[in-house]
């Protein structure tokens, strides 16, 4: 046998790299860190970092962070652009890039992702995803909300519904799986977020004949641990909403592609779940169609159902419940409540007790509306199904936008859209891998407007609003110093006074602000907010 | 000429060549306009000559990527992790350039005498600190699960016995400065006038305010040792060789949905 001679591994490591770090005078070198899951638990302690879509498990999107206030918000002036060339026709930059360590991980519409240099915008690396030409639901909506993280990992979904794992120091692909057929009208858009070496991950194509779920899988190897679907297999539970169960159930809808919350006392996922299929054409699925347009409240460990509550039985509106459920603890009644708080399609406002899933408090922020109440038993009463016309249009009152809630001053602020819609129901002939909406819609664009609004959960009413020229899909930021940053579609990112809905600035980024969701860090001092617009990424800071 | 004429000019000879949407890759004039057309639109990356200069050698693609098909495909998707973008020409310009790549073409069958499992033992020894294969190695250097499939032997044991003759885009060496006198080497990921981004001699990403720094020094000495044969005899290289041209395409693993999971 051949023998080799080489030199050990150690001396040949000594000799390349000890001219530069290890002699004197030489710069004392940290080694990257790695994200644990105390880090995920710890949120947005740790002012250098924002480690997940909503910043932490809460979905509170409400930053710790002061140096950005309203007496100097007005000198808030944009340190760099990234473009990043690729755009989402018809649609917007909707991630939320995550920070830490001075760089920012970030995804982009067409499969694209990026690490960038957070003080400048300056790239390191770019992932591009090779993405086959017969895409369905990522076809029309070729767009991504983000990545999650742990360890030395990135995770992100993909316009044909994977899931792959990048490595965080290179863009390198470490795995790969296929969670649906994206061929029968599946696609991954939605932001992953990691609970307890899980990666929790839903599902788009709720607009195809498809069956939502929600998934958790291995960040190690991608093998999923569980998976829990939306709409029962005849005989389960919730069954009996769905008259022709054996032939609808594969194709109900109810997806799962806006990033949920969680509570790791209770060690429960709090999951919107989206509209049944075909969307306005409710023949073939008389009933409530569960658990279709819920809030699913889901065991962290084992995917099992806790409890569900159904803010739109039978929805005959592509009013998907895909929202930021968002948690908090509020004194309601005199009784201190844990909740979850739902700003729903729907055009009503929602307080739940997230314990027993009870509703609590369901109030409408929009104008238009298609119930009187929601009923003392959580149902909605129902005054126009929509086909005698104006009632929120299919985008609903708001939309998938994330919210922001400040604990302090209990004012939940949200994008609202006030649209004034008819809705058409046609007959559907249901094809695997076609789009199935069962219908069409009308809009009223003259009445059509815009708003951001800060509501008081303690009652549910309207404390302030700014109006928007048209109904617009920005994401919301607020911060401790009393500053709330929100966005229209005529591109202006925007400061608001926390207590009064004053306009304190504005930038023309020049692109819609469209499913973007801001976000805030620290770094070398200095108060960075981020947000996506058109193509493009800019940060902002005082100077 | 202006570019214009020029690039009519080019449009007409494929499309005189290729009667319509077809281009043999053996017609003269397809041929032709293909290498003005790579001359003007790859050759910046890829070598005049086609055998590589930031970009790979691609004067042996068909010994390890088979079709002009694939080929064609390389081209219009781009390549994604690499600064190869994608290409929106007409699939006739396209097959032109295929044509002329094939015609210059070197490719033979490339065969090491090495053992690839004694190769994969070097690699394990030597390399994967820095280097990955499939997912799997260090990130301060290039990732190599397809190096064979675009750089022959040659430049292969070149790279490997004088690691500092030429640096990859990405990964050119740097020392940086501060103002305390304290140097941090590393591989440069990105620059402009005010900036540099570079990962680290010890693998962490890290941006760099110039303004910051007292020198950035261009170093001429890879990270990477040069094996020389006292380090890396020539039996070892061969072995190295073997193992590195196992992986021809960098598909990382894909897993389908288990069967049977319809619930």
């Amino acid at each position: 046998m051949r023998r080799h001679r080489f030199v050990p591994l150690a001396a040949v490591l000594l000799w390349s790299l000890s001219a530069g770090s290890l002699g004197p005078g030489l710069a004392q070198e940290e080694e990257s860190p790695l994200i644990s899951g105390a880090d995920l638990l710890d949120g947005l302690k740790n002012p250098e970092r924002w480690l997940m879509y909503s910043g932490d498990y809460t979905g509170q999107r409400h930053s710790p962070l002061k140096q950005i206030n309203p007496d100097n918000v007005r000198s808030l002036s944009p340190r760099w652009t990234f473009q990043t060339d690729t755009t989402a026709r018809g649609r917007g930059f909707e991630s939320a890039p995550l920070v830490l360590d001075g760089v920012m991980y970030v995804t982009g519409p067409n499969g694209f992702a990026w690490a960038l240099d957070a003080r400048t915008g300056r790239p390191f690396w770019r992932y591009r995803r090779e993405l086959p030409n017969n895409l369905t639901y990522g076809a029309s909506a070729p767009v991504n909300r983000g990545f999650a993280v742990l360890r030395d990992r990135l995770f992100m979904t993909t316009l044909d519904a994977h899931l792959v794992s990048l490595d965080m120091k290179t863009g390198t692909v470490l795995w790969d799986i296929e969670m649906a057929d994206y061929k029968l009208g599946y696609a991954g858009t939605v932001a992953p977020i990691v609970v307890n070496d899980k990666v929790i991950v839903g599902i788009s194509g709720s607009d195809y004949p498809t069956r939502g779920f929600l998934d958790a899988y291995n960040p190690t190897d991608g093998t999923r641990a569980w998976r829990l679907y939306t709409v029962p297999r005849p005989g389960e539970p919730g069954s009996e909403t769905w008259p022709n169960s054996a032939e609808t159930f594969e194709r109900g809808g109810g997806g799962t592609w806006v990033t949920g919350s969680y509570d790791p006392e209770s060690n429960t996922l709090f999951w919107g779940t989206g509209n049944p299929n075909p969307d306005y054409n409710g023949d073939d699925r008389k009933g409530d169609n569960l658990y279709t347009c819920s809030l699913i409240a889901v065991d962290a460990t084992t995917g099992k159902l806790k409890w569900h509550y159904q803010f739109s039985p039978h929805d005959t509106h592509d009013w998907d419940s895909n929202h930021v459920p968002v948690l908090a603890e509020r004194t309601i009644g005199g009784e201190r409540r844990k909740v979850v708080m739902v700003a729903n399609r729907n055009g009503f406002f929602y307080v739940i007790d997230r314990t027993t899933g009870k509703l609590l408090q369901g109030t409408p922020y929009t104008n238009s509306t298609w119930a009187r109440e929601i009923g003392p038993d959580g149902r909605p009463i129902v005054l126009n199904d929509g086909s005698k016309g104006c009632i929120p249009d299919n985008w609903g009152g708001t939309n998938f936008m994330p919210p922001s809630f400040d604990p302090d001053l209990g004012l939940f602020f949200v994008t609202a859209r006030e649209t004034c819609a008819s809705y058409i129901p046609e007959k559907q002939v249901v094809t695997p891998g076609r789009f199935s909406m069962g219908g069409t819609v009308r809009r009223d664009l003259d009445k059509a407007y815009g708003a951001l609004r800060a509501i008081d959960v303690s009652t549910g009413a309207r404390k302030w609003e700014f109006k928007y020229a048209t109904p617009s899909f920005s994401g919301v930021l607020s911060t401790a110093s009393g500053v709330v940053f929100g966005g229209d579609n005529e591109g202006n990112f925007m400061a608001f006074d926390a207590r009064t809905g004053a306009n304190l600035w504005h930038y023309q980024t020049g692109s819609g602000l469209w499913g973007a969701a801001p976000i805030t860090y620290m770094l070398d001092g200095r108060q960075y907010v981020v947000v996506g617009s058109g193509s493009a990424v800019t940060a902002f800071a005082v100077p | 000429m202006p570019l214009i004429v020029c690039a009519l000019i080019l449009i007409a000879a494929v499309g005189a060549a290729g009667q319509g949407t077809t281009v043999r890759s053996d017609d003269p004039a397809a041929i032709a306009a293909g290498g003005a057309m790579f001359r003007e639109r790859c050759s910046d990356c890829h070598g005049a000559d086609a055998k590589g200069g930031r970009g790979p050698d691609l004067t042996g693609i068909w010994t390890n990527e088979g079709s002009d098909q694939r080929v064609v495909q390389i081209i219009r998707s781009g390549v994604p992790g690499s600064i190869m973008p994608p290409s929106s020409a007409p699939d006739t310009e396209l097959r032109a350039i295929v044509a002329y790549l094939r015609s210059i073409s070197t490719a033979r069958a490339e065969t090491s005498r090495g053992d690839a499992e004694r190769g994969q033992q070097v690699f394990a020894t030597l390399c994967t600190t820095c280097h990955r294969i499939n997912g799997r190695g260090g990130p301060l250097g290039p990732d190599l699960s397809r190096v064979a499939a675009s750089q022959s032997n040659e430049v292969l044991t070149r790279a490997i016995r004088q690691a500092s003759a030429s640096f990859t885009t990405g990964y050119e060496p740097v020392t940086l400065v501060d103002r305390d006198n304290r140097r941090t080497r590393g591989t440069r990921k990105g620059e402009d006038a005010f900036s540099i981004q570079i990962m680290s001699a010890q693998g962490r990403l890290q941006g760099y305010l110039k303004s910051n720094l007292r020198e950035v020094i261009r170093d001429e000495q890879s990270l990477m040792p040069d094996f020389t044969p006292d380090r890396l005899n020539d039996d070892a290289l061969n072995d190295l060789l073997a193992y590195l041209a196992r992986f021809r395409v960098n598909e990382p693993p894909r897993r389908q949905a288990p069967a049977g999971d319809r619930n």
